[in-house]
């Protein structure tokens, strides 16, 4: 699942019909959007850090995000240079002088995004009339989304996707929302080409069969602590490849898993142990 | 996947530089190596190398270097699981944080939320420590505990530093434990009697399935062989005796080729001992890494160290013991025993 941030609309608005994502019926204190399947949410956060921080805390408590199968992108305008899509890799609340990091794990060289459209970006609390660091970009909610993302999200499950739309303003209402929607529009192919290459960035991890796990517990009267040195070897039989069924099946089978007390029980534990060795 | 491109940038694509060393003359030369990299100036590794809820295992498929400054301490007491050899005053020193290899059972995935490595660059400053240190008492040191030395050696010439440092201050006896096959630096740094070289040596079976990118076990014994013929110590180290089904086989086939590239009588010394692991440790390794079998495996808990139970630990370790004493002096085989 991927969840968006954009501080704008007119950022987003792209992206929303593109994916077709549908406004969030309820009551939200964001406006909220889906795609049909859930396969993307996203919110409009507003502008500034605070906003940011805000409206990401809403959408992860909100919908729960699961580290090893979603990721969270703040995409939007800033001032800069040049003009292009940047992906983040450092990110300086300019305000309190902190930094950030997100991970830089995957390769999106083939999303036009190469190494070298990486840049490091200043959360600014204004609109800025022009560039401090030319090197650098600047915008308004990153380091806002970040720290709040981070109480519950990995680094390497946060991407920072930037346009450059002006050079510093005096007024931001200089960049009309039109401008912002055709710059959004400009780099929607290299985002929805980044969503199809993250999907492969599922990290499903193994599961053990917790309904065995608890009848078997009960069945051998086990106390917590064996409990957990059964699921200890549910675990075990898992990673090696080992049948935990069919090692009950068969103990099943010759009558062993008929037990009465807790000392009985730790003795089928022991012989299931036994069995995995 | 939309091309054949990898979902990974390779390794070292990223190097964050401390703004400390930037202008110190190893950072510069390992940045010439790395010209198409991204550097990333930071103020401090630990903002980097410190963040929470990173993924030590996704970062091995594409590490990150770290080049930094250790104005901490440097040099810490050996840990009571690892083998002192009989010396008093054992230590390990911190120059490198991180290796690149990928033992599934590596302990530094316990020890560190990070799998990035990090570099100090500023190695003299472990010299200055290390020397008021050694102004107390004679020290053993471990200098490639929390990586493998050799492997990076290219990288960062540590290695003949610290043979050149030891060679230099005779009251020093360091270990450089290592699973790598290079040979080059045998040919590039003299030998001392107080700078031993120590090789793990696992069966193949175990190399090829948990010991990800780490050379080969005909590999490490050249390796081996060579630095002995080149007149440096050696010490194999059987060290960790990993379980598997076919352990007595595995094991037994390694002795093998053990004998038929070394001569055993020459060693240093030879150390065994099954894998163990601080019990805060493997609550990480097994939370993070559910489908391996070493992490999972139903250890015992024996004094906030999980081991092989009693009696597979004396089983194995037993059996191992009396075929090194067909090849080794037995006062030349030091075995660990965690539970003393
Ligand atoms: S070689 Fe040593 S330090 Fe490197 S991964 Fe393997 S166990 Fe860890």
């Amino acid at each position: 699942m991927f969840y968006f941030v954009c501080a704008l609309y007119a950022e987003a608005k792209p992206l929303i019909s593109a994916l077709s994502l549908r406004k969030d019926a309820f009551s939200c204190p964001y406006d909220t959007y889906f795609s049909e399947d859930s396969s993307v949410v996203l919110t409009i956060s507003g502008m500034g850090p605070i906003a940011g921080a805000a409206a990401s805390s809403y959408l992860l408590t909100r919908f729960g995000f699961r580290s090893e199968k979603d990721f969270l992108i703040n995409f939007g305008s800033c001032a800069g240079k040049d003009p292009g899509l940047y992906l983040i890799n450092k990110i300086t609340d300019n305000a309190s002088g902190r930094t950030f990091y997100p991970d830089m794990l995957y390769d999106l060289s083939d999303c036009g995004l190469p190494s070298s459209s990486e840049k490091a970006l200043v959360t600014v609390p204004r609109v800025v009339s022009s560039l401090e660091d030319p090197e650098s970009l600047y915008e308004m909610e990153a380091s806002g989304i970040f720290q709040a993302a981070s109480h519950v999200l990995p680094p390497h499950r946060m991407l920072f996707l930037k346009y450059v739309s002006d050079a510093g303003v005096e007024n931001a209402k200089a960049v009309t929302a039109e401008y912002l929607s055709s710059c959004s529009e400009k780099y929607l192919p290299a985002v929805l080409s980044v969503l199809k290459k993250l999907e492969e960035a599922c990290e499903e991890k193994p599961s053990i069969d917790e309904e065995l796990l608890l009848s078997t517990s009960y069945a051998l009267h086990l106390s917590e602590t064996l409990r957990f040195e059964l699921r200890q070897l549910f675990m075990y039989a898992n990673a090696s490849g080992k049948n935990m069924e069919k090692i009950l099946n068969d103990l099943d089978a010759d009558g062993k898993l008929d037990v009465s007390s807790k000392r009985e029980g730790k003795v089928v534990l022991d012989a299931i142990r036994q069995k995995l060795i | 996947m939309q091309s054949g491109k990898s979902l990974f940038n390779y390794p070292f694509s990223h190097i964050y530089v401390e703004d400390s060393v930037r202008d110190m003359e190893l950072t510069r030369s390992i940045l010439a190596r790395f010209s198409k990299s991204v550097v990333i100036p930071i103020n401090h590794y630990k903002d980097v190398f410190n963040r929470s809820r990173q993924s030590f295992g996704l970062q091995k498929s594409s590490q990150a270097l770290i080049l930094a400054k250790n104005t901490g301490e440097s040099i810490f007491p050996g840990a009571p699981v690892c083998q002192d050899f009989g010396y008093d005053h054992f230590y390990y020193a911190s120059s490198i944080r991180n290796c690149i290899f990928d033992c599934e059972y590596c302990f530094l995935k316990g020890m560190y939320g990070s799998g990035n490595i990090v570099v100090f660059v500023n190695l003299e400053d472990t010299f200055a420590e290390l020397e008021a240190l050694l102004a107390k008492h004679p020290v053993y040191l471990c200098v490639s505990y929390d990586t493998d030395l050799i492997a990076l050696e290219s990288l960062t010439g540590f290695t003949a530093r610290w043979a050149e440092f030891t060679k230099n201050h005779e009251d020093l006896t360091i270990e450089i434990r290592t699973k790598s096959f290079r040979k080059d630096i045998y040919d590039r740094i003299e030998p001392c009697d107080r700078v031993i070289f120590a090789y793990t040596i696992s069966p193949d079976e175990i190399i090829e399935k948990h010991e990800k990118r780490t050379a080969a076990l005909t590999e490490r014994l050249e390796a081996a062989a060579y630095a002995m013929k080149k007149g440096f110590p050696v010490r194999l180290c059987f060290d960790p005796v990993i379980y598997c089904e076919n352990w007595k086989d595995s094991y037994l086939s390694m002795f093998d080729q053990v004998q038929k590239h070394i001569d055993t009588h020459q060693l240093k010394d030879v150390s065994i001992g099954s894998f163990r692991i601080p019990a805060d440790y493997i609550k990480k390794l097994r939370k993070d890494f559910p489908d391996s079998p070493i992490c999972q495996f139903p250890y015992e808990n024996r004094n906030g160290v999980f081991q092989y139970s009693a009696a597979l630990q004396a089983e194995m370790e037993d059996t191992l013991v009396t075929k090194l004493q067909s090849l080794v002096p037995k006062e030349k085989i030091y075995r660990i025993d965690v539970d003393e």
